[in-house]
């Protein structure tokens, strides 16, 4: 299993250079996070994607290392574990066609705008960008960027079921096991989580009340940051940023230990 | 083919290359954190980590052109993050400016990381540090296939180019596209399974050996305690 996620990590970087150009100059190109849950399976997807998206921190300097545990969920985790568990749920056409192809742009389409709406949420409760500004921009944005993602999921599902058609998994037969529970939960909870932060962030300072009804943890952390009005809410988002990190590694963890080590 | 990566100074003999490397990624990572609580308003502690960052640049003798070539790259998707700050009046001004200094300072930070540590030694120092066994070895594995795969894909834009003229519809684009991405795809595949197939053989187990690695000396502990001075000057104030 590692070295097909590891040189699969090296193909998502290399796949990157084969632009499509859109509209203007600027071009988009895969981002592969659907396409890997499909053939890798959940964790497998998401340990390749994770791969890539710290790769780039470290080597492009790009995505950010603080921001690491958001990005490995909003990119990796939510279109990995949406695009298996749409072709887990649904079952994968086994031949090429109109449904094979379908169903792969829808997956990778919406994959895009999930990821998105997500950010643009945690954007929003972390007081950086308002809600009401951020979601539409984002979601109508990555609407028409996700195309290129959809058509190029499309595409390579397509080819890969006319010449290697054992590689797409879907409806392989194995249950549902703990791991892919504790991805479900991950998976639902966290945005439940997020909606209900920022359902209790419009009533004035209840987050601030949130911390300040732990006792000693609100004082200490705002003399030792000692920034302005916004860390209140950001100590609250590195925390939940933390938490996802933590949970993303024991699920994985969970899946190594299933499937016997690398 | 050629490729212009982006560790290309890590093989130099500066000082800052002969720490060791969980001594770098403790130290830088210190920094990073620190730089993110830096006030808005107090612009003289982004000018103190400025003045660090010159120093160690200096240290490093990586050229300054590189250096800050590779840390402005990123700042147009800054900039659009931040774009709409200044419109909230003087306030704006002043967090728009600290977040143009945070995510220079914090480049700047992780290219003299990445550029002063060869690779495989930093796969090493994270894996010393408790990162996961599975992502160390992932990240060997994509440093390792990464130019092969990137020969792969000049090399099918060449035919590709070579055998059309012009640029065909979208569609058809599109479909060209997903071929060779899928192209790409099983020929990793089989690689990986040719390559796990022969590192079995040898007597692969899960880890990479490094060779002639660094040792934590008098210089690494001068490091640190800079680093710790300097970040808790920083948050004291």
């Amino acid at each position: 299993m590692v070295p097909v996620m590891g040189v699969l990590s090296a193909f998502v970087f290399a796949a990157q250079m084969l632009n499509f150009p859109v509209f203007g100059g600027t071009s988009g190109h895969l981002l592969g996070g659907a396409l890997l849950g499909i053939l890798l399976g959940p964790l497998g997807g998401l340990m390749t994607m994770a791969t890539v998206i710290v790769a780039q921190a470290l080597f492009l300097q790009d995505g950010g290392i603080l921001a690491l545990g958001a990005n490995v969920f909003n990119m990796g985790a939510l279109p990995v574990f949406f695009g298996y568990a749409v072709f887990r749920m649904l079952g994968s056409p086994q031949r090429p066609g109109k449904a094979l192809g379908f169903l792969g742009f829808f997956v990778g389409w919406a994959s895009v705008v999930i990821s998105a709406s997500v950010c643009a949420l945690e954007l929003g409760i972390s007081g950086a960008v308002p809600l009401k500004i951020g979601l539409p921009a984002m979601a109508g944005f990555h609407a028409v960027l996700g195309v290129v993602e959809g058509a190029l999921t499309a595409g390579v599902l397509s080819f890969l079921a006319r010449v290697r058609p054992d590689l797409i998994r879907g409806d392989s037969g194995a249950r549902f096991g703990l791991a892919d529970w504790i991805g479900g939960f991950v998976m639902v909870a966290i945005p439940v989580g997020i909606l209900v932060l920022a359902g209790a962030s419009k009533l004035p300072d209840a987050l601030q009340s949130l911390l300040a009804g732990v006792p000693g943890s609100a004082k200490p952390a705002a003399n030792l940051l000692s920034a302005g009005r916004y860390t209140d809410y950001g100590v609250v988002l590195y925390c939940a940023i933390l938490l996802l990190f933590v949970v993303a590694y024991l699920a994985a963890r969970a899946g190594q230990n299933r499937r016997g080590g690398p | 083919m050629k490729h212009s990566f982006v560790d290309r100074y890590a093989n130099l003999d500066s000082p800052l290359h002969l720490l060791e490397a969980r001594t770098k990624i403790v130290g830088f990572s210190a920094l990073i954190f620190t730089v993110l609580f830096v006030h808005p308003e107090t612009l003289g502690q982004f000018f103190a980590f400025f003045f660090l960052m010159a120093i160690l640049a200096g240290i490093s003798q990586i050229p300054m052109q590189y250096l800050f070539g590779r840390a402005f790259v990123l700042l147009p998707f800054v900039l659009l993050a931040g774009i709409a700050l200044p419109w909230r009046g003087n306030e704006g001004w002043t967090w728009f400016l600290a977040l143009m200094f945070r995510s220079i300072l914090c480049l700047l930070m992780l290219v003299l990381l990445t550029n002063t540590t060869r690779f495989i030694e930093l796969l090493r120092g994270l894996r010393k540090l408790g990162c996961p066994k599975i992502l160390v070895a992932n990240l060997s594995f994509l440093y390792r296939y990464l130019f092969v795969l990137t020969d792969e894909v000049m090399r099918m834009r060449q035919a590709r180019d070579s055998r059309r003229v012009g640029r065909a519809g979208v569609l058809r684009e599109l479909r060209t596209l997903g071929s060779m991405l899928g192209t790409l795809l099983v020929r990793s595949f089989a690689r990986a399974d040719h390559l796990y197939e022969a590192m079995l053989s040898r007597g692969f187990h899960g880890e990479f050996p490094v060779s002639d690695p660094r040792r934590f000396s008098w210089r690494d502990f001068a490091f640190i305690s800079v680093v710790a001075l300097f970040v808790a000057a920083m948050v004291h104030r």
